[in-house]
Parts: C-alpha cells; sequence; structure tokens
C-alpha cells in the first residue's frame, strides 16, 4: 500500500505540488490526470525520494521507502530512453539485476514478455534498430520484468497507437492482479476510464479530484441527456430546465440541463407519444470534466 | 550480486567490447609503427651517396682528398674543368663541386650544388679539409706526431653533482641515469596527458548520455546514485588498467623479437621501467582518478551528449596547462613556477616527475606533494558524490552553472 500525505514541493516561487494526498491499495490503480506542468512528475519523483518534499511523507507499507523497497519498483519515466547499442536482452536483464534479480530468473521470461507485448525484432537485436514504438515496449518491459509491488508510469500510454495501448492496458490489469500497487499520468481519458480504480486531477500542483471514478463523474449531477426523439430541437430548448440543446451528426440530440431533477419531467414530455430509441441522463464525461476543471480560474 | 559490481561490470563489458576501446588501445601503437616506418625510410633515403668533384691548383690537396674513399660521399676528378661540372651538375648527374685555392699553407673554397643535389654533409668536408691542412702544416713546421696531440687535446671537465641530504650523505649521478629519469618522466608526462584526455571523455559521456536518456532516473529509482557514480568510476578505472595491461602484454611479446631487442640495445629497459614504476605511477594514477572524477561530475551536469565536449573543456584546457608545465619542468626543473606548479594538485602528475627525475626535489617535498593530491582527490571524490545526486535529476536548458546553483540549493535544504 501507498500513502502519500500533504506533500508539497516548492522550487523557489513555485509551488509545483501543494499539499497532495492519495493513498492507493496493493491491486489498486491510480490514474493521474493534469494539463502538462500541473506537477504530475514532480509528484512521482517526489514518490521515488529523488526529490525531498518540503512537507510531507511518502509511506510504503506504512513505513518510509527505502533503498531495500528500490528492487520493488518499476518507474518509466516520462522521457523515454534505452541504451542504444545495447542487446534487447542484455539492457532487459542489466535493469532486472539492478532490481535484485539474477539472470537466470529472467532470462527465460524474456520471450515472453516481448511476445506478449508483441515486440517487433529478436532480443539479440542492438535497441537502435527497433522503431519508437518497439523501443517503447521494450522499456515497457524493462519496467515491468522484475514483477515490482510499486509501479509508477509517467505518461505510459503517449506515442502508443490503439492497438498497443490495448496491449499495455492488459499488462497494467495483470500487474493488478498480481496485487502491486499501480499509479500512472496520463493525458488521454479514454485509458483512464478503462483500467484506473482511482483518480486524482492535479492542477496547478493541488488536487482538484480525487476518488473513484463513478464517485467523481457522479459529483457532477447527470446533467446531460442524450435523445432520440422526433421533436425538433426548438421544441426541447423550450422545455423545463433545458439550458441548451445541440444536434450530433447521428441525430442524437443533447440536452444541457440546469438540474438533474428536471430528467423526469422531460422523459414524461418526451415518451407521451410512444417509444424512443434513445433516452440516456449522464453525468460529464471524464474528459468533459477535465476540461472543466482545467479552465477554472484559480481561486 | 552486489549492485555496485553489477554497474562495474556492465560499464567495463560495454566500453571493452566496443570499436572505440579496440581504436583506443590500437591508435597509438599504429602510431609507433608508421613513426617507425618513417625512421626507417628516411635513414634509407640518406644512403644515397652524393658525387662531388673536386678542382684546386694544388694536385696534393686533391690528392689527399681522392686517395682514400669516403662513407658519406664520393669525390672525382673526372672533370677538367668547373664548365663540365656545372654541364653535369645541371643533368643532375653530379650533386656538387667543390673548388679550392691555397694562400699561406691555408686554404679557402667554395662548394657549388643545386636544389636537387644530394644533400653534402658540408661540416665533415670543413673537418676533412683542415685535417688535411693540419697535415701539410705539421709537416712544413717538422713537429712530432707527440707535439700535435699535445695542441690538440682540448681542456677536460668532468660533471660531478653533489647533493647534500638529511643526514648529509653525498650522492652522485651520472649522465645515463639521468637522462633515463627524465626520459621516463617525458613518457609519463605524455602519458598522463593522453589517458586523462581520452578517459575524462569516456565517463563524461558514460554519465551524460544515461542522462540524456533518462535511463539515469530509472537506474537511481534501482540503486543509490552514490552506488552508481562509485560504480561507473570504478568500471572506466578498470578499463584503464585493462588498456595498460594489454601494452605489457604487446611489450613482453615485442621484446622477444630480436630486431625490437637490436633497437632498444642502446636503453635500460630495466632502469626506465623503475622510473616508471616508482613514484611516476603513483602520480600516474591519482592523475587519472582526479580527472576522471571531475569529468564525472562535469558529465552530470549537461543535459544532452552533444553538450559533453563543451563540459569537458575546462579540464581540456587544465590538462593542456599541466601538460606545458611539465615540459616547461623539462627544461628548467628549478623554476620558481614549476616549483609552486608541482603542488598544485592537478598540475602535480605532470610536473613532479620531471623535478623528480633531475633530482630537484627534497623526498619531503615529494611525500608532500601525494599527500596533496591524494587528499585532493579524496575531498573532490567526495564533493562531486554529494553533488551527483541532485545534479543528474535536474534538467535545463540554462546551462551548467544553472544547474549547479540549483544543485547546491537543493543540497542545501536536505
Amino acid at each position: 500500500m501507498l500513502e502519500a500525505r500533504h506533500l508539497t514541493k516548492k522550487f523557489g516561487t513555485l509551488t509545483a505540488v501543494n499539499d497532495v494526498s492519495f493513498k492507493i491499495n496493493d491491486g489498486e490503480i491510480l490514474g493521474m490526470i493534469g494539463q502538462n506542468g500541473a506537477g504530475k512528475t514532480t509528484t512521482f519523483r517526489l514518490l521515488l525520494k529523488f526529490l525531498e518534499p518540503d512537507s510531507g511523507e511518502v509511506l510504503w507499507n506504512g513505513k518510509p521507502l527505502t533503498k531495500k523497497d528500490y528492487d520493488a519498483v518499476g518507474y518509466l519515466p516520462e522521457e523515454r530512453g534505452l541504451y542504444p547499442k545495447v542487446t534487447i536482452e542484455d539492457q532487459l536483464i542489466y535493469f532486472a539485476r539492478l532490481r535484485g534479480k539474477t539472470k537466470k530468473e529472467v532470462k527465460p521470461l524474456i520471450d515472453e514478455w516481448m511476445e506478449k507485448f508483441q515486440v517487433k525484432g529478436k532480443k539479440s537485436d542492438k535497441v537502435k534498430s527497433l522503431s519508437k514504438g518497439n523501443q517503447q515496449k521494450v522499456q515497457l518491459i524493462a519496467t515491468l520484468l522484475h514483477e515490482p509491488k510499486l509501479v509508477i508510469l509517467d505518461e505510459p500510454f503517449s506515442g502508443l497507437d490503439p492497438v498497443n495501448a490495448g496491449l499495455l492496458e492488459e499488462g497494467i490489469k495483470e500487474l493488478k492482479e498480481k496485487g502491486a500497487c499501480v499509479i500512472f499520468s496520463s493525458h488521454n481519458m479514454n485509458n483512464v476510464e478503462e483500467i484506473c480504480d482511482r483518480l486524482v486531477m492535479a492542477k496547478d500542483g493541488a488536487m482538484v479530484l480525487n476518488g473513484t471514478i463513478h464517485q467523481i463523474r457522479e459529483q457532477f449531477g447527470r446533467k446531460k441527456l442524450f435523445l432520440e426523439t422526433p421533436k425538433t430541437v426548438e421544441e426541447l430548448a423550450l422545455m423545463p430546465g433545458v439550458q441548451s440543446v445541440h444536434l450530433t451528426r447521428d441525430g442524437v440530440k443533447v440536452l444541457a440541463l440546469q438540474d438533474a431533477a428536471y430528467g423526469k419531467e422531460i422523459f414524461e414530455q418526451v415518451t407521451k407519444d410512444g417509444y424512443i430509441s434513445t433516452f440516456s441522463q449522464q453525468p460529464p464525461t471524464l474528459e468533459e470534466i477535465f476540461k472543466m476543471k482545467a479552465g477554472e480560474q484559480h481561486e | 550480486m552486489n549492485k555496485f559490481w553489477i554497474i562495474v561490470g556492465q560499464v567495463y563489458k560495454k566500453n571493452v567490447k566496443s570499436m572505440g576501446f579496440l581504436s583506443m588501445v590500437l591508435s597509438p601503437i599504429i602510431i609507433l609503427l608508421v613513426v617507425a616506418v618513417i625512421i626507417y625510410f628516411v635513414a634509407q633515403s640518406e644512403s644515397e651517396i652524393p658525387k662531388i668533384a673536386v678542382f684546386s691548383d694544388e694536385p696534393q690537396v686533391v690528392e689527399a682528398l681522392t686517395s682514400q674513399p669516403h662513407e658519406e660521399m664520393t669525390i672525382t676528378t673526372a672533370y677538367q674543368t668547373p664548365q663540365e661540372a656545372k654541364a653535369d651538375l645541371e643533368a643532375e648527374k653530379l650533386d656538387g663541386y667543390l673548388q679550392l685555392t691555397e694562400e699561406n699553407g691555408l686554404y679557402t673554397g667554395e662548394y657549388v650544388y643545386t636544389p636537387q643535389s644530394a644533400d653534402v654533409d658540408i661540416e665533415q668536408l670543413t673537418n676533412l679539409l683542415s685535417k688535411i691542412q693540419l697535415e701539410q702544416q705539421t709537416e712544413e713546421l717538422n713537429l712530432s706526431q707527440e707535439a700535435v696531440e699535445t695542441l690538440l687535446t682540448p681542456a677536460q671537465l668532468k660533471k660531478t653533482r653533489i647533493e647534500f641530504r638529511g643526514g648529509g650523505g653525498i650522492t652522485t649521478t651520472d649522465n645515463v641515469e639521468d637522462a633515463i629519469k627524465m626520459g621516463s618522466a617525458y613518457a609519463v608526462g605524455i602519458a598522463v596527458f593522453v589517458f586523462i584526455m581520452t578517459y575524462s571523455s569516456i565517463i563524461a559521456e558514460e554519465i551524460a548520455s544515461e542522462k540524456g536518456t533518462r535511463i539515469m532516473e530509472v537506474i537511481l529509482s534501482s540503486v543509490s546514485s552514490t552506488v552508481h557514480f562509485f560504480g561507473k568510476l570504478t568500471g572506466i578505472f578498470l578499463i584503464c588498467l585493462t588498456q595498460i595491461g594489454i601494452y605489457a602484454v604487446i611489450g613482453l611479446i615485442a621484446f622477444q623479437f630480436p630486431f625490437v631487442k637490436e633497437l632498444l640495445a642502446g636503453v635500460d629497459v630495466i632502469a626506465l621501467l623503475k622510473g616508471l614504476a616508482g613514484t611516476s605511477l603513483v602520480y600516474f594514477l591519482f592523475g587519472v582518478i582526479l580527472y576522471a572524477v571531475i569529468a564525472a561530475f562535469l558529465g552530470s551536469l549537461v543535459t544532452k551528449i552533444e553538450d559533453v565536449s563543451k563540459a569537458v573543456s575546462p579540464i581540456v584546457f587544465i590538462a593542456l596547462g599541466g601538460f606545458y608545465a611539465g615540459l616547461f619542468a623539462f627544461y628548467s626543473p628549478n623554476h620558481l613556477v614549476v616549483k609552486v606548479a608541482s603542488y598544485i594538485p592537478l598540475f602535480t602528475p605532470f610536473v613532479m616527475p620531471f623535478r623528480i627525475a633531475s633530482d630537484t626535489v627534497s623526498t619531503a617535498g615529494i611525500m608532500v606533494s601525494v599527500l596533496v593530491l591524494l587528499l585532493f582527490t579524496l575531498i573532490t571524490t567526495g564533493v562531486s558524490a554529494v553533488l551527483y545526486r541532485s545534479n543528474v535529476l535536474i534538467y535545463s536548458d540554462s546551462g551548467m552553472f544553472k544547474t549547479m546553483k540549483t544543485s547546491l540549493k537543493g543540497l542545501k535544504k536536505t
């Protein structure tokens, strides 16, 4: 279990991380979202003890993280890099040995992982001969090969196509099943929604959202209504509590409500004449929440 | 296995396996071979013997010149007039001609040649003539052989240096030993410079490339920065020892060949090795370590591998300064600047071997300089190791000094 308690880190006059707290249980995945410069990478560096917090603490299984715990860490930095002139196998073994594994232990696992992530290339290939995407996969393998218990991934999805992003999602889920604590940052809300148990959103160093995805979305209320009805946009706009109506290309009308409670009344009106194929009242998507929160002015 | 040795092994294997290492080890040998080949050919071409004609109104001098063959030139009387000789000179059939006149038993002459002519040692020609002149003069003056010898024997001077050390004991050294000492000091000077240059850039590149590719972040979440720092240094140091070892083996093998033995016949190899293996080796090793540590520190300051050469340029200049101070010490080991420089740790490895070779420093002085060098290396290593951790995680485009400042600030806080 990883716990961050009131972490604060200042660089000169800039507060990069401001009173950030969260908890990840074993077998849980925490997604960290936020714009560039929101303090995600700095938070990860605080977790890894690369930086000393000005205040607050990081606890791993209730105790401060020590050198011994390094072996259980899997860290993927935001900017990627491997030794270009060293073979895939040699560097995977080197990184695993630095995490306390022996060559014997990890050597048989390499083929398995390369297959799992569909790395194109032989393990005797030098890294510089691989495409960027494949290099990234090799680095992911280097992060996960030693079966870490605390996995920190900084923007793991950036640069991956949807197929490979899917493979990575599978990989992360597998770690979770093995009981690892996973924390990752992302810009892509789809990945976050898909695999996260909990979510933290950072803005200007502070946490603006924290909770499960369900909780977070529900706290914004079900103010969006998707409708497929013969009624025109103008007719819908006149209904009670409707702030705006927007027609999508597929012919779905999207209504923004003043309050979720108006939903019931609208339901009755649009179904008066019988069957309609869509009536769906939804909370805002993560992406909408993200944009909303990112756009808010700092009080 | 200990993580320290995993890093040492990785650095060592990666570098020794690389093409760069091979060329680094072989290039001095190839340069030596090329120089040897050039010297050989120069020596060969020198054996082209110039052919010169001689004209004089005094037949006895022509006879004396031509009566016996000379090793370095062929003297011919085949030409009747200087005009004839000139014609052949133009046709490059002749290398030059000598026209001699005599006045009161003294010869004066003119040697005529063209730029295309094979070189004639004019000094030797003069000596030859002087000898003939002297012989003719002694004959004329009726001097005995003994008298001539007495006249010609120069005053004899013998060089004896007396040194007064602690107990008042007296040591004298002869010139051959001196030359060997100076020679080995010179070799150490060049070796220190070459090794410092090569290994400084290797270690700075190692670190800057890991920092630039962010491998550093992964490594530092596996091991402590101190382990990483010393692992890298140890790995590089072992590579350095490997290179020296390879040279030793090559030297031993080369020594089995008779022509190498012949070549080194005039040199007391054992004495040379003794000179190298003594205090000079201590200076050599500490010199390389000290500069490698500073290079590692500078390498940790830059963000991109392209900036490495910029980062290590202070080292290059300091080492170059040291190297020239060493050359200066070669000529005037007692100069105040040399004396001072020999105690400045960054210059000691270059300068002190020359002072030891010329016996211008006391044993106490040597001890002090080794001690100062040792302490300075230890302190530099300690400070570098501490700063290393914060240096390698700072990525800034604003340059090395900014990085250093940020790094120091970070240090104060923790």
